[in-house]
Formats: C-alpha cells, structure tokens, sequence
C-alpha cells in the first residue's frame, strides 16, 4: 500500500513538472511579446540540450574496459549516417536499435 | 430534408472528413509511438511493475523521454525532489516549444491547456507543420492530432508492459532506442538551424561533465554549463554586434545623406 501511494506519488510529481515546462511560457508570454534575449536561448538550447541527450546516454559505459564502448559508438555512428543518407526517422531509429541489440546479444565485440 | 438539417448532415460529413486528415497526418507518429511506447511499456515491466503504471504515466505524463528517465530513476530509487528536479530540466526543451506557439495557440478557444499538456517534439513537430484542411477548425484539428498522439502512445505502452508479462523476451539493448531518437533529432536541429555553436558548447560541456561528475548528476551539470557557455558567448557577441551596428549606422547615414543628396537637386532644378 506504501508502495502504491509512493508510486502514485512519483508520477504526480512527474506529472506536474512535464507539465509545468510546457506550460510555462504561456503563463510568462500570454499576453506580451517575448523579450530579444528569449529568442536567441530558444534557438540555441534545444540543439544543445539534444547533443547533451546523445552524450547523457552513453553515461554509463565503461570506457577502459573491454568492449571499450566500441557497440555504442559504433551504432551510433550507423544511425546518424543512415540518417544523413535517407533522413528516414523511424528507418535510422529502429534499425539503430536492433543492430545494438543484436550486438549485445550475441556479444559481437568479445573478441576485444 | 429541411435546409437545417441539409446543413447538419454536411457539417457530419465535414467532420469525418477532417479527423480522417488529421489521422492521416499522424501516420508517422503512429508508426513511432507504438514501438517506443511498446519499449518503455517492456521497461517498466522488466522494473517489476504492474502494467497499470504503464497506462498512468503514458495518460498523466506523457512524455517519452521522461518516462524513461522515471523509470532509470525508480530503480536508483531517487526521491521526490530528484524527479521533479531531473524532470524539469530534462522537459525544459518544451519551455521552447511553446514559445513559438504562442501565435498559433491565442485563439484555440478550450482546447488550449490539452493542447499544452499534450506537447511532445512529435506532437510540436505535426502542428508547426501541417496544414489546417481549408475551411475546418483549426482548434478541432490540432485537438485531433494531439489526442490520436496521445493514443497511441497508451496504447503502445500498455501493449508493451502487458505482452512483456506475457513473453519472456531477451530485451538487452532495447534502451537504446532512446540514444537513437536523440541522435536522429540533434542531426534535425542541425539540419533545420544555422546555428552550429550549441554542438561544440554541448560536447565541450558533456565531456566535462562525464570525465568529472558522476553518472547521475552529469545531465543536470552538464544542461548548466552548456547554458553558462552560451549566455557567456552571446554576451561577448552582443558587444561585438553593437561595435558592427554602430559602424553601420554611421555609414548608413551617410549612405542616406548621399542618396538624398540629388533628390534634393532635382526638386531644385524642377521648381
């Protein structure tokens, strides 16, 4: 039962703050124009904060130690490049996917 | 048939119409939003927790990338404060998506706060994009497309935690669909900004923040200091722009001195 309530909690907590970063600029801009500065954040963060994404998931791998990274790496690699060629979202995102898992699975880089 | 009813019959007509274009416009979505809500759907089973959970976090908070990061952190077992704190700012993006929707939303009437709820890239990338069909509503058809998101990003997730309970798959890997999705996104942020500085600011923060902080606070540091380094260079640039501007206006003027110059002659020699 504290466990349910924790969890119901949790998503409570989730909840509102998802909603409190979209909403936020509708409560701060409803009724007048967005200051110069503003503009120039808004254009810089989102492709910043997506690179942080990218590097954010690979925290986690052991870089010193055998496989050495090389399985992320190397699929992310495929998947940016198959994105660049066929600029197909859910193509580079799902077969980037399978390929890793595959990868892992079937622990291609144990040689190393 | 009287002409009211004529009238009503047209406008159903109308209606069907106009969902079947909006659900047409989010075919893609569709095809995205299953298998992603299908993966945190197996996650959040494999965590060890009832599909129903599934099922309130994908209608409460919908957010996928934030989903995943709840789950990551129920299993480090953080506490309150981390959540809202790891949730603000990993959804701060959508802080910006607003912004330039603040046009296209003043006059949606009541659907404005689902619509705003209902803000994820997907859903921001559909309404910036397409097209109200001539003569509907556009509040109707925005609500359309974020709602059948929103379906199917449930649907996904439930499909996931309930055919994860059900089939004992060997999901090793299967997060990294995450890293996919944000690697397709940031080479469409570059594709569709001319801004190249935020790539090096975000690696050069990254690096840092990986090699020196740990695993769990690196997101948090690394967003910081990313954003110091570009307040930091918009600041130098500001003052390097105003040295240009001012440049310009000096020459600007004169510019406008000599072009009005034989204006003035020929009004002369006309009078």
């Amino acid at each position: 039962m504290t466990d349910t309530l924790q969890m119901l909690a949790t998503i409570t907590v989730i909840a509102l703050a998802t909603f409190a970063t979209r909403v936020l600029p509708f409560l701060c801009f409803g009724s007048r124009e967005p200051p110069a500065m503003l503009s120039t954040i808004e254009k810089n963060l989102p492709p910043m904060i997506l690179l942080l994404l990218v590097i954010y998931c690979l925290k986690d791998v052991q870089w010193l130690a055998a496989p050495y990274g090389i399985p992320e790496l190397f699929t992310i690699g495929v998947v940016a490049g198959l994105h660049l060629w066929k600029r197909n979202a859910m193509l580079s995102i799902f077969a980037g996917t399978g390929l890793y898992m595959a990868l892992i699975q079937l622990k291609v880089f144990s040689f190393l | 048939m009287t002409e009211k009813e004529a009238k009503r019959h047209e406008t159903g007509k109308g209606n069907t119409d106009f969902f079947l274009s909006a659900l047409k416009t989010t075919v893609p979505v569709f095809l995205g939003y299953i298998p992603l809500g299908m993966a945190f759907g197996f996650l959040i089973d494999g965590a060890g927790y009832h599909w129903i959970y599934a099922f309130l976090m994908s209608l409460l908070i919908y957010a996928g990338a934030g989903q995943f990061l709840a789950v990551a952190l129920l299993a480090a077992g953080a506490g309150l404060t981390e959540f809202a704190i790891a949730t603000l700012l990993l959804n701060l993006r959508h802080a910006f998506y607003g912004l330039s929707l603040l046009d296209k939303f003043s006059d949606v009437g009541k659907v404005k706060p689902y619509l705003i709820f209902a803000l994820t890239d997907e859903t921001y990338a559909l309404l910036t994009t397409a097209e109200v069909p001539a003569g509907g509503s556009k509040a109707r058809f925005y609500f359309y497309i974020a709602a059948l998101d929103h379906l199917y990003w449930i649907a996904g997730s439930v499909l996931g935690a309930g055919l994860g309970s059900l089939l004992d798959l060997n999901l090793e890997g299967m997060a990294f669909v995450l890293t996919a999705l944000f690697v397709v996104l940031t080479i469409e942020q570059y594709f569709n900004s001319s801004v190249r500085f935020p790539f090096v600011a975000a690696v050069g923060a990254g690096a840092a923040s990986l090699i020196l902080f740990s695993p769990e606070n690196m997101l948090l540091i690394s967003i910081i200091l990313g954003t110091l380094i570009l307040i930091g260079r918009e600041k130098l640039g500001q003052r390097d722009t105003q040295l240009n501007e001012s440049v310009r206006q000096v020459k600007g003027t004169r510019q406008a001195r000599a072009a009005a110059q034989p204006v003035q002659d020929s009004s002369q020699e006309e009078s």
